[in-house]
């Protein structure tokens, strides 16, 4: 009882004032809202905001567990590596243990902390400068944040990162449901660009490589994709171990199994479109086809710079980088995404179609996934109005015929 | 052939005349408020650029150019007019222009009322002069070249205003605080589509340097986005 009734006499206390959305908001966070709606309503549905919002989120809970663990196993496998030991993964043997728990939790939770408190603390002072209630629309944004930057990456960066993102990503165009980019994305390309030190190389990804590097117990952990890039052998690395995600990379986008099921979780709820998973997954597919194409062909050798990833089969290219789950739970942002459904197709088919482009064709940025959902966000308008269009002409011609 | 589509995608894209070297901002800015009228005046931009580059891109071969004066003779070989360019390059847009104009009106009417005062505007739009002035500093090499490269930007530009006109029509009834509406948040949303757009910035060229180190440091990357950064600014040459 306590917290709520002592909630619910703030709320009713500090009514009217400037910091009543505050209040409403931790209140509605924590409770069943006891207020119905006024008025007629049109619509009658069971999901809110909020409801949509939360299952994007346990969609990536798993992602979030293994991307702990694996923080941890990498570590310890990179140092193993270091001494020359080579480690075999295997789920229940070295993965889920208490050790890779612990330097998980110890790396990964304070991303998490710091994405949420810095991004809430700025909805939470828009939402009283502006006077408006504290929308849901950062619960996504920052569960999405800690699972797309490296693991290493230094909390004040990502601070500035988050602020940079939810003010200029986001506030500016009116909150929730009315910014033109991924807000996530937004902060992940201003890390990218701001501190490229930190968001790409060898060292990043694996806790600790950073302060090990140059002493005597340095250890690497370079992502697949940087090693393709530069045309180097993949040693000791196999097709399974992409697929389930046993792989150095972002926190939460390695494990290519429990993408799938958070896929699966979004289509079944009709949260998620399908529509864009699928076309994204196409688009990418084709691309690599046509990339193996031009290497069946022989137009590029083996000396060239693009050949590493030019001849990777093309459904390899699914199981390394972070294609999948850009597909699943960054391009199928309602808001920044084609809101047509034949547009949907169009923007998921070039977010795959670029993303695999950009990997190949540009070694400067070793992944381009976000970039190409960034690009369509700024396209994705223009698609619509374009389905819209041809929607209206298809519709006056049929009038025409009728009314003939 | 190759240099031909190359050339081609790195103007749309990666030399984008709006997000990489932010030129032809003014119309960008004015006409994007809907987008049909966005379309005619882009449609309008890349046929005054596709004209007046290869027109250019003669004057500077044949009369510009260090040495350009040689075919009147040998002793025309050392001089150099290249000083001239500016006045020469201008004075063939807003040539241009006023022809494209007075045909545009003799033949499509209709054409020529939707595009309204923007048609005599594109001559001082910048976008088209830096056309021409790229055109001469990037070195292009033939003819063909040079009508693709104007093709080509005019095609990025107007993507670029479609795309912008696309945004602002959906934004029409998002909550804009009130001092950023209108131009402050068309800037805002210009400098994000131009992250976006950076997801070009150094294809296909981005690799070279890298390559020539063996890639020890993270550090290194960072040389290269800024040597992406460089492209951006024009100080190097399209091979």
């Amino acid at each position: 009882m306590g917290l709520k009734s002592n909630l619910h006499n703030l709320k009713l206390k500090y009514q009217g004032t400037k910091m009543a959305p505050a209040f409403n908001a931790i209140h509605t966070f924590l409770y069943l809202p006891n207020e119905t709606t006024h008025g007629g309503t049109h619509i009658k549905a069971a999901d809110d905001l909020k409801r949509t919002m939360n299952i994007v989120i346990m969609a990536l809970v798993p992602c979030l567990l293994f991307g702990i663990f694996n923080a941890g196993y990498q570590h310890y496998a990179a140092i193993d590596a270091a001494k020359g030991i080579a480690t075999e993964a295997s789920l229940f043997g070295n993965f889920l243990t208490w050790d890779n728990f612990v330097i998980g939790a110890w790396t990964v939770l304070p991303l998490v902390i710091v994405s949420y408190g810095v991004g809430l603390l700025v909805e939470f002072i828009f939402a009283i400068i502006k006077g408006h209630e504290v929308e849901e629309g950062y619960l996504v944004t920052g569960m999405l944040v800690p699972l797309i930057v490296p693991i290493d990456i230094p909390l004040w960066m990502l601070a500035v990162a988050v602020v940079f993102g939810v003010v200029i990503g986001k506030e500016v165009f009116g909150g929730t449901g009315m910014n033109i980019l991924n807000p996530a994305l937004t902060i992940r390309a201003f890390l990218f660009f701001a501190y490229p030190t930190w968001m790409s190389g060898d060292k990043v990804w694996v806790h600790e490589a950073v302060e090990r590097a140059g002493t005597a117990d340095a250890i690497s952990g370079e992502t697949l994709l940087g090693a393709y890039a530069q045309n180097s052998s993949l040693a000791g690395i196999d097709y399974m171990d992409m697929f389930f995600g046993f792989i150095p990379g972002s926190v939460g986008e390695t494990s290519k199994l429990l993408i799938i099921l958070g896929a699966a979780i979004l289509i079944f709820t009709k949260v998620g479109s399908w529509r864009i998973i699928f076309s994204t997954v196409i688009g990418a597919l084709i691309m690599g086809l046509i990339f193996n194409g031009v290497v069946d062909a022989g137009w590029i050798g083996e000396s060239s710079k693009f050949y590493g990833l030019m001849s990777v089969p093309f459904w390899q290219h699914l199981i390394i980088g972070s294609i999948l789950f850009g597909a699943v739970y960054m391009a199928t942002d309602p808001v920044s995404a084609s809101q047509t459904n034949k547009g949907k197709w169009i923007y998921g088919f070039l977010i795959g179609f670029i993303s695999i482009m950009i990997r190949v064709f540009n070694p400067a940025y070793p992944e381009g996934v976000f970039l190409a959902i960034l690009l369509m966000n700024v396209f994705a308008p223009t698609i619509d109005h374009y389905v819209v269009q041809g929607n209206v002409k298809k519709r006056m011609k049929r009038l025409k015929v009728k009314t003939a | 052939m190759i240099e031909h589509i190359e050339l081609f995608f790195k103007s749309i894209f990666i030399d984008n005349m709006v997000f990489a070297v932010f030129l032809g901002m003014c119309s960008y800015l004015a006409v994007s408020k809907k987008v049909a009228t966005a379309v005619g005046l882009g449609a309008a931009v890349i046929f005054v650029l596709a004209i007046t580059v290869p027109i250019n891109w003669l004057l500077d071969q044949y009369l510009l150019q260090p040495g350009a004066l040689k075919w009147l003779g040998e002793e025309y070989a050392t001089y150099d007019l290249s000083f001239l360019s500016f006045i020469m390059f201008i004075a063939t847009i807003a040539t241009m222009v006023q022809l494209v104009e007075i045909v545009v009106e003799k033949f499509s009417p209709s054409l020529y009322n939707s595009l309204g005062i923007f048609l005599p505007l594109i001559a001082v739009n910048c976008a088209i002069l830096g056309g021409s002035l790229f055109m001469q500093s990037r070195e292009i090499e033939t003819l063909s070249l040079a009508f693709n490269y104007g093709i080509s930007s005019g095609i990025g530009w107007f993507l670029a205003i479609l795309a912008i006109a696309a945004i602002r029509e959906k934004i029409r009834y998002s909550n804009v605080p009130a001092p950023l509406r209108g131009l402050g948040i068309t800037f805002i949303i210009t400098g994000l589509m131009g992250i976006g757009f950076l997801s070009f910035g150094g294809m296909l060229t981005g690799g070279e340097e890298e390559n020539a180190e063996t890639k020890e440091q993270a550090a290194e990357v960072k040389m290269i986005s800024e040597e992406d950064k460089e492209l951006a600014n024009n100080t190097k040459t399209i091979k």
